[in-house]
């Protein structure tokens, strides 16, 4: 029934068209939050929608419209479940986000409509199936979260805005160039992703420039050691749910390339170069639990543990790149199931830090104290996000890092080792800034009297508690999508 | 001779035009001569738009119809009208303003000769017509600035126009033609073609303002009134590129890697442009190496002119998307002030215009799914698809760079509290800047339509 209605499209313009209302009338700051949260909700259920239609083999539900015909760009979208289960991700978290940020006083119409405008862009990246209309829409990415960043962040945050969008501009325009050479490339030339996944066009010394160009751009959007630099402070300075949507879905971008676009059209390169992705990537784990550990600031402090995440993510994406095959398929799928629990994880954790800060106006670690004595149900919900992060079993990071690690052990026992021993410092980070910001005898001015969680924050806070809870007992509620993809991709 | 006209009426219609604004300028019909001008251009414009597709050649080779010369004719057309506005909102009550209409159509003329050029002489004709009008449109409002930029102009001008006349006499002595096409026959003599070659550079390096022929470029932008520096980025430059393609179209490659000269000017023009800038107090001489910046990637077009497909509507569509967005910021410039102090919370006293100042500006860093993006992104495949990876990579570090360049501007805009302007733009500046954003934010979507 309706196949042809065009579900993808109006999903991911409707954010959009709620900013363009924003934008083109003065609603007041309530008709601001109902637009805002009303569109993100709707976008919401057009995700659910995708699920319900049902996800074919390979790219399902696809749209498309002649662009530029004679370079054979089109707009095309259409998902897998790879993307489907980043679609859904960016629905969840951009409603959490817009909903906790409902209180924003400061020209909440701008804020809303930036927020909005930047899941459009985000939900196109990940629905793109063309090179072109996907760099359209990761452009996009960076300008929305730029003016977030800079309008909306702390006191350093010009400084941290310009470093953010010059660093990840290098990144992209490198990407540019590597989509330039595939297309130029191919045979026929074309921009359509699909085509360029059926045959990977580029071969030679031409591949190896594609490669890490790719490489370079993504690695520098995961982000990877040593091209992280532009994360903490970009982090550190942004209102609390532009941290969580830089954390939760823009980072993924990058990790969403590393399988779209390295593993899957330019296998050879990767197969052959894997060893250097795998080296970064273990690098990457344990240098954010290190750093992680020596933070003082809450928010980075979880900023670095994103790192470390993204370091087993790249990892499980390399195992699929070189190992076999149900060594590649283990990784793969623990890799795309540990993009959408970092999401929700770290998506939560940066809210809830927003909301500690709304209360205690400090992020310090060591000024913080006896938090759960005054505000029990939050410091519940940090204890939880926070344990979910480490990797507890039952909860989201768990089937997901479970599976990375069992995937690279058949081959590469020893980087699971000495990742192993990351996870152990993120475990014992963790551990000590709950039991340092968390228990003990309240500070006096802790005490402030100020309510525990209000509704608004408990309306975007147990969506997020659930799904980490449910996904860590039954991920096979998402992962059943992810697999079927990751089978038919290896 | 019935046919050679009818090939080249969009040209003839701006030489009648321009000669009848300067009646009406005679007639102290001010207002007059700028509705003719406007009229005039936009029935060139409208004249070439009919005749794209054609490709042939006119009064013996000598001048060239083509998808260029054609394209010039709109794109040189629109940029004039929306200039002439411009001046004409900016100094009224001068009581001549219009003279400035004849010169602006005369420039244009000249631009669009040099955009058709297949000869040599008509090479001369189009540079000396184009910087002869624009000396004295820069140092029309005779302050001391503008007397300072105009004769900087025209001493620049009169200099590179003698090297180029002189060097031209090379290539003529060797080929024995001063066709361009005689440049493709093999055996001339390869020190005389480069030198030819190097006088070229030097009169449309100059028209371009590319590096390092830029020296006049800052003084002018300073001290001519903003509108007239928004024309002289434009409309010399983009003549200048579409002569240079046509030159490069004709060489016969022979020993000499000219596309090298090319690419090492394009790399030196962009670093140094977008280098400089960052440290602009002024926003008009910010523009003005900010242009020099950008001549530097239209030269990514020009050295794959011979090789690929995607040359020539690169060298269009970023012509196209160059003009709308220099255009419109200069016009947002000319309404807010020429210091970077004058943006200040901007946003916050006129939104819809630092959101179209953010547009212009984020278009010639050339973000998507803006026109400058369609623009470069064109220039950078045309480049790689010759093998001038390593220039395309220059080119994104440089639109890096360039980014820093244009956030001093943007940041100001939304990010400092005190407002310190006011003044209402009129009638026709909006009119001005509302067509520059459309094309501005039309011209990605619509690219297929230039290919």
């Amino acid at each position: 029934m309706m196949t042809n209605f065009p579900l993808l499209s109006i999903t991911l313009f409707l954010p959009l068209l709620g900013a363009i209302l924003l934008m083109a009338f003065k609603t007041g700051r309530k008709g601001t939050n109902i637009i805002a949260v009303g569109t993100a909700f709707l976008t919401l259920l057009g995700t659910l929608g995708m699920a319900w239609r049902g996800l074919g083999t390979g790219f399902s539900q696809v749209e498309e419209v002649a662009w530029i015909p004679q370079l054979d760009v089109a707009y095309r979208v259409g998902i897998d479940g790879i993307s489907f289960t980043l679609v859904l991700l960016t629905g969840i978290l951009f409603l959490s986000s817009i909903v906790f940020s409902t209180k924003i006083k400061q020209k909440p119409r701008a804020y809303m409509a930036l927020f909005l405008m930047l899941e459009t862009a985000c939900l196109g990246v990940f629905m793109s199936l063309d090179l072109l209309l996907f760099y359209v829409f990761f452009e996009i990415t960076l300008v929305g979260m730029y003016f977030i960043i800079v309008g909306w962040g702390h006191e350093n945050a010009k400084k941290a805005g310009v470093m953010f969008f010059i660093y990840t501009l290098v990144g992209s325009l490198l990407l540019l160039l590597a989509f330039l050479a595939l297309y130029l490339n191919a045979d026929p030339r074309t921009f359509d992703m699909r085509a360029l996944i059926e045959n990977p066009p580029v071969t030679g010394g031409i591949a190896v420039f594609t490669f890490w160009a790719l490489f370079l751009a993504f690695a520098i959007k995961t982000p990877l050691f040593p091209f992280h630099s532009w994360l903490p402070l970009a982090h550190t300075e942004a209102p609390a749910a532009g941290s969580a949507i830089l954390a939760g879905i823009l980072l993924k971008l990058g990790a969403y390339g590393f399988i779209r676009f390295m593993l899957q059209m330019t296998p050879e390169m990767f197969r052959e170069f894997a060893w250097v992705v795998m080296a970064v990537a273990v690098f990457s784990v344990v240098y954010g639990a290190l750093v992680a550990m020596a933070q003082t600031d809450l928010k980075r402090m979880v900023a670095y543990t994103s790192i470390n995440h993204m370091g087993y993510l790249v990892f499980g994406v390399a195992v699929a790149a070189v190992g076999s095959e149900s060594a590649g398929i283990r990784g793969l799928d623990g890799a795309t199931l540990q993009m959408f629990s970092h999401g929700i994880v770290t998506g939560l954790l940066f809210l809830l830090i927003g909301a500690i800060q709304d209360r205690v106006t400090t992020r310090e670690i060591p000024v913080l104290k006896g938090l759960l004595k005054s505000y029990p149900l939050l410091s519940g919900f940090f204890v939880v996000a926070a344990f979910a992060s480490l990797g507890l079993p039952g909860l989201a990071h768990f089937p997901a890092e479970f599976q990375i690690f069992l995937g690279g052990f058949e081959d590469y026992p020893w980087a699971v080792v000495i990742m192993l021993l990351g996870l152990v410092i993120i475990s014992a980070t963790y551990v000590r800034s709950i039991q340092r910001s968390f228990m003990g005898a309240a500070d006096r001015n802790i005490l402030k009297m100020v309510k525990d969680l209000n509704a608004r924050e408990l309306l975007a806070f147990v969506p997020l508690l659930i799904l980490i809870i449910l996904t860590g007992v039954y991920p096979d509620w998402i992962l059943k999508y992810i697999h079927e993809t990751v089978k038919l991709l290896m | 001779m019935e046919q050679d006209l009818l090939n080249i009426l969009p040209q003839l219609i701006v030489l009648a035009t321009s000669m009848l604004a300067l009646c009406f300028e005679m007639l102290r019909r001010a207002t007059g001569s700028l509705w003719v001008l406007v009229i005039g251009l936009a029935a060139a414009a409208g004249v070439a738009i009919s005749k794209l597709g054609t490709v042939t050649t006119a009064f013996s080779e000598t001048f060239r119809v083509d998808f260029l010369s054609l394209w010039a004719a709109i794109i040189l057309g629109g940029a004039g009208i929306l200039s002439a506005l411009l001046m004409r909102q900016e100094l009224r009550k001068t009581g001549r303003e219009g003279t400035l209409s004849s010169l602006v159509g005369f420039s244009t003329l000249g631009s669009m000769i040099l955009a058709g050029a297949g000869d040599m002489m008509f090479l001369v004709l189009g540079v000396l017509i184009s910087g002869l009008t624009g000396f004295g449109l820069a140092a029309y409002p005779k302050t001391d600035k503008a007397t300072e930029g105009g004769i900087k102009y025209f001493i620049y001008g009169s200099v590179t126009g003698a090297v180029m006349l002189f060097m031209l006499t090379f290539w003529a002595g060797t080929s024995g033609s001063t066709l361009l096409s005689a440049l493709g026959q093999p055996g001339l003599e390869p020190v005389l073609v480069l030198l030819g070659f190097a006088g070229v550079l030097a009169g449309l390096g100059y028209s371009a303002s590319l590096f390092p022929f830029h020296f006049w470029t800052p003084d002018v932008f300073e001290g001519a009134p903003v509108s007239v520096a928004a024309f002289v980025s434009v409309t010399p430059k983009i003549g200048a590129f579409f002569a240079l393609a046509q030159v490069m179209r004709s060489l016969h490659p022979e020993g000499l890697d000219y596309n090298l000269i090319l690419a090492l000017l394009a790399a030196f023009s962009m670093t140094f442009g977008n280098v400089v800038a960052l440290w602009q107090k002024n926003v008009l001489r910010l523009m003005a190496y900010s242009t020099i910046a950008q001549a530097g990637y239209f030269l990514l077009g020009v050295i794959a002119i011979n090789g690929s497909e995607l040359a020539v509507s690169s060298l269009v569509v970023f012509s196209v998307a160059y003009a709308a967005m220099n255009i419109g910021a200069f016009a947002i410039i000319q309404q807010v002030g020429p210091q970077i102090l004058n943006f200040e919370g901007l946003a916050r006293k006129k939104p819809f215009m630092a959101v179209a100042m953010v547009v212009f500006l984020l278009s010639l860093v050339g973000l998507p799914p803006l026109a400058g993006f369609a623009g470069k992104f064109l220039l950078f495949g045309a480049a790689i698809d010759v093998g001038y990876s390593w220039l395309a990579i220059i080119a994104i570090l440089n639109s890096v760079i360039s980014l820093a360049v244009y956030l001093r501007i943007i940041n100001p805009m939304f990010f400092k509290k005190q407002p310190v302007f006011s003044s209402e733009p009129s009638t026709l500046l909006r009119w001005v800047f509302l067509s520059s954003f459309a094309v501005t934010v039309l011209v990605g979507i619509a690219v297929r339509y230039f290919l």
